[in-house]
């Protein structure tokens, strides 16, 4: 197999690069591409942002506090290992 | 500390600092607050109870995932829609880029949406999408990981991933249109 990927595959593998879930060797032909590639290297750093974007907002919210406190009783009126 | 007291601080040093992380996506999953707080709550007394089966230092947020996961499979998604079933190949959206390339292309306007429409825009996904963009690019699991707790293969998860993420993208974008956050391109 060529070592050489055009710019199909490497769009296509961006994400999983990003997230660091490629092969070693995958990883390193999607790197030598966005470093001879200019309009790819750009399309990587919109979905980088575009990552960074979801997470920093999903993030953002959690278990709310009155919640919290309400399992948290729950949990300490409760025996563990009776199965019920 | 007698050995009942010192389970019950191990749980709570060990399961209580996922709770952001459940309550999340169960809020995903129940689709509403009310709900997503019974079945984090049903989560964590199953989890509390069984805490002796789990393998202390292991990965208590996998294991508390696929409680939670199980919990709604089983007893609440009886009571709610079925999943529409999704015909994966014929979902195959076009990525956005291009269309904000040169009057975007850093992607400025996602950070003008506010955090309700990003969660509005995740509800709007199909389940098998909207649950793998959920725990991948929300809570960040590793693929192996998501893998192991839907029971797919990881090449599904990244298949599903994919085209999760691009439908994510385009209803952000339309949205980001409608709003003026972005000009859509010009046809030429």
């Amino acid at each position: 197999m060529s070592r050489e990927m055009d710019c199909g595959q490497a769009v296509e593998m961006l994400h999983d690069f990003l997230r660091r879930e490629l092969t070693p060797e995958l990883a390193q032909q999607v790197k030598q591409h966005l470093e001879d590639c200019r309009p790819c290297l750009g399309h990587a750093r919109f979905e980088e942002s575009y990552l960074a974007m979801l997470e920093a907002k999903v993030k953002a919210a959690g278990c709310p506090d009155e919640v919290r406190s309400r399992i948290l009783a729950v949990l300490r009126e409760t025996t563990q290992d009776e199965g019920g | 500390m007698n050995g009942h007291s010192e389970s019950a601080a191990s749980f709570e040093a060990e399961a209580l600092p996922h709770l952001d992380t459940l309550y999340r996506v169960a809020l995903r999953y129940a689709g509403e607050h009310a709900r997503a707080e019974d079945l984090v709550q049903d989560t964590m007394l199953k989890a509390y109870r069984a805490w002796d089966t789990y393998r202390r230092g292991t990965n208590a947020r996998a294991w508390l995932l696929t409680i939670l996961r199980n919990t709604f499979i089983n007893e609440y998604r009886k009571r709610s829609r079925e999943p529409t079933p999704v015909d994966f190949d014929a979902v195959d959206p076009m990525a956005i880029y291009h269309a904000v390339e040169n009057s975007d292309p850093e992607g400025e306007f996602f950070s003008q949406i506010i955090d309700d429409r990003v969660w509005a825009a995740i509800d709007g996904l199909p389940e098998e999408f909207r649950e793998v963009v959920v725990l991948s690019d929300a809570e960040e699991l590793p693929y192996g990981e998501i893998a192991e707790l839907l029971g797919i293969p990881i090449g599904t998860v990244k298949s599903r991933l994919f085209r999760g993420r691009r439908l994510l993208q385009q209803a952000l974008y339309q949205h980001a249109v409608e709003m003026g956050y972005v000009r859509p391109r010009e046809e030429a």
